[in-house]
């Protein structure tokens, strides 16, 4: 109630001054749903398909594909405009991956609806080709940014970036990863190029700005925070402008709700990440508020 | 008459500019969420996944060896560490050719999985070791165990056997002041460097042993048959 007034007098303010009352009452009125958009996520699933055993030491009965397609599902009934994102290290963990090499994986995340995802680390694990192979199977695409893959049997399978419209709202999503050396055996990413994910992020959210989204997600794979100076989702905050929202994983970190960091513009960026294994889901609710004139994407919690 | 056409075209541009001026986090409803088995119908994803965990359940529900306790990872030592790394020393112990001081080390980040209280079936030896990492043998240099203490003191400890990390220095057994080459048993993803483990760039000699460490430790779980729990620490930092 108290919001609802705010808005309307600062709509007042900045659009009254030549403006009908027919033209703004869009804006004070019942909020349309098209300006909202909620934004499930995951992140290194690592293969596990089926919940944790009931006698688990740690995750008793957690997780598991199919109930997470129920959540999913049921929210998709409540909501008009759900966005389904995955930050990576999908391979990898159980034998459901060892078996049959993250066939499985792509098409249940395909029956989920999964809109964008990244690639971490382990998904090099069945080496480039067993990615593409599998890959096959997703009816969504991958969002790359800082591996360049040129040279290697994954040209051509990864996008830099994606632009998806949900309601009245143009989403722009770029992905950054981890630097795979020492990590992943050099054989399995053979030639890939790794760029400087700060540099690709800030030139990524620029392109994406300019080309009129109204919200810019960075999914990342290169970790929540570490005690080093390595590049972190915290670090990629701070250092960058125009990012909204990262979806964040490789540390398997579990956060309550999104953290807020202020970003090199002094401006809101939030970072979520929600553990791994599928244990939990990520939900981010997001509205939108339309003024006339100004565009200035600027993030506000409530 | 004509000024009154032109303020209805400038309204109608402004609304077509309608833009997103502020993005609003509900706070309430964004939460991270369990996903929790409700024991609820089958669904769809089930009838995905039936097939497919109907060959690998054929496969991996064998029950191969008994944990009267759960064995958990940790730092600087645990349970976990402790049964791998001495599973992994177990495994070679004994064969031709590997004569001299011999310790095995691991990576606590290369264990993905606690071994439960109760049965212990082959699927459980696949969640502890999913990659397909090789046994090998690595040949060292003796003067490679201060990098490795430090690279142990740095990490905060890793799974190690027929070793112990003491004020800073590694103690390998059987090492004497005559000792010029040390053998460790690890996998060849670590002495690739993998986990920045890049002491193994002095290595010597390198033999491989065409065994998967996984299958060495189910090999060890099997003969076992109860699994040796311990909780020995042997990093001291």
């Amino acid at each position: 109630m108290e919001r609802r007034r705010f808005l309307r007098n600062s709509v007042v303010v900045s659009g009254g001054l030549i403006l009908s009352p027919n033209l703004l009452s869009q804006s004070w009125g019942k909020r349309d749903p098209k300006n909202k958009l909620t934004i499930l996520h995951t992140n290194d699933t690592h293969s596990n398909i089926d919940p944790f055993p009931e006698n688990h030491s740690k995750y008793p009965g957690k997780g598991g594909v199919a109930r997470r397609y129920e959540m999913i599902q049921k929210i998709r009934s409540e909501e008009e405009n759900v966005l389904l994102l995955d930050a990576g290290d999908i391979f990898q963990g159980t034998p459901y991956f060892n078996k049959f090499g993250g066939v499985l994986e792509m098409k249940l995340m395909s029956k989920l609806g999964y809109d964008v995802a990244t690639m971490g680390n382990h998904d090099f694990d069945g080496g480039m080709d067993g990615f593409v192979k599998a890959k096959q199977y997703a009816n969504f695409p991958f969002v790359c940014s800082n591996y360049d893959f040129k040279n290697t049997p994954i040209d051509g399978h990864t996008e830099e970036v994606k632009i998806i419209k949900k309601g009245n709202v143009k989403i722009g999503i770029f992905g950054v990863g981890v630097e795979l050396k020492g990590l992943v055996p050099d054989t399995k990413f053979g030639e890939t190029v790794y760029l400087d994910p700060i540099e690709i992020a800030n030139e990524r959210a620029e392109k994406l700005k300019k080309k009129g989204c109204d919200l810019i997600i960075c999914l990342s794979h290169l970790g929540y925070e570490y005690d080093s100076e390595k590049v972190s989702d915290r670090v990629l905050a701070q250092k960058t402008s125009n990012i909204h929202l990262i979806i964040g994983g490789h540390t398997h970190t579990f956060l309550e709700k999104p953290t807020e960091e202020v970003n090199a513009n002094g401006e809101t960026v939030l970072i979520n990440q929600v553990g791994w294994a599928g244990i939990q889901l990520g939900r981010i609710d997001f509205e939108f508020d339309t003024r006339l004139f100004s565009k200035k994407d600027v993030l506000v919690v409530q | 008459m004509i000024k009154h056409i032109i303020l209805i075209a400038v309204g109608a541009g402004l609304l077509a500019c309608s833009s997103v001026d502020k993005i609003i986090l509900n706070s309430s409803s964004s939460a991270n969420v369990d996903v929790v088995n409700h024991d609820g119908e089958a669904n769809t994803i089930d009838s995905i996944v039936a097939p497919y965990k109907e060959e690998l359940n054929a496969e991996m529900n064998a029950v191969i060896a008994y944990a009267e306790r759960p064995f958990e990872r940790g730092r600087p030592g645990g349970s976990l560490n402790n049964w791998a790394a001495d599973a992994l020393l177990s495994s070679q112990i004994g064969k031709a050719k590997l004569s001299g001081p011999v310790f095995s080390l691991l990576n606590v980040g290369g264990l993905r999985n606690s071994i439960n209280e109760g049965d212990v079936t082959l699927g459980d030896m696949f969640k502890l070791m999913p990659f397909d990492n090789e046994v090998v043998w690595v040949e060292m240099p003796v003067e490679s165990l201060e990098d490795i203490a430090a690279y142990l003191t740095a990490s905060g400890g890793e799974p190690i056997s027929g070793a112990e990390l003491k004020n800073g220095k590694l103690m390998v057994d059987g090492v004497n002041e005559d000792t010029k080459t040390v053998w460790i048993l690890t996998s060849n993803y670590l002495m690739n460097g993998g986990d920045n483990m890049n002491f193994f760039q002095q290595k010597m000699s390198v033999t491989h042993t065409d065994e998967l460490l996984r299958d060495a430790f189910v090999r060890v779980a099997k003969e076992q048959k109860l699994l040796l729990w311990s909780d020995e620490i042997r990093i001291h930092i």
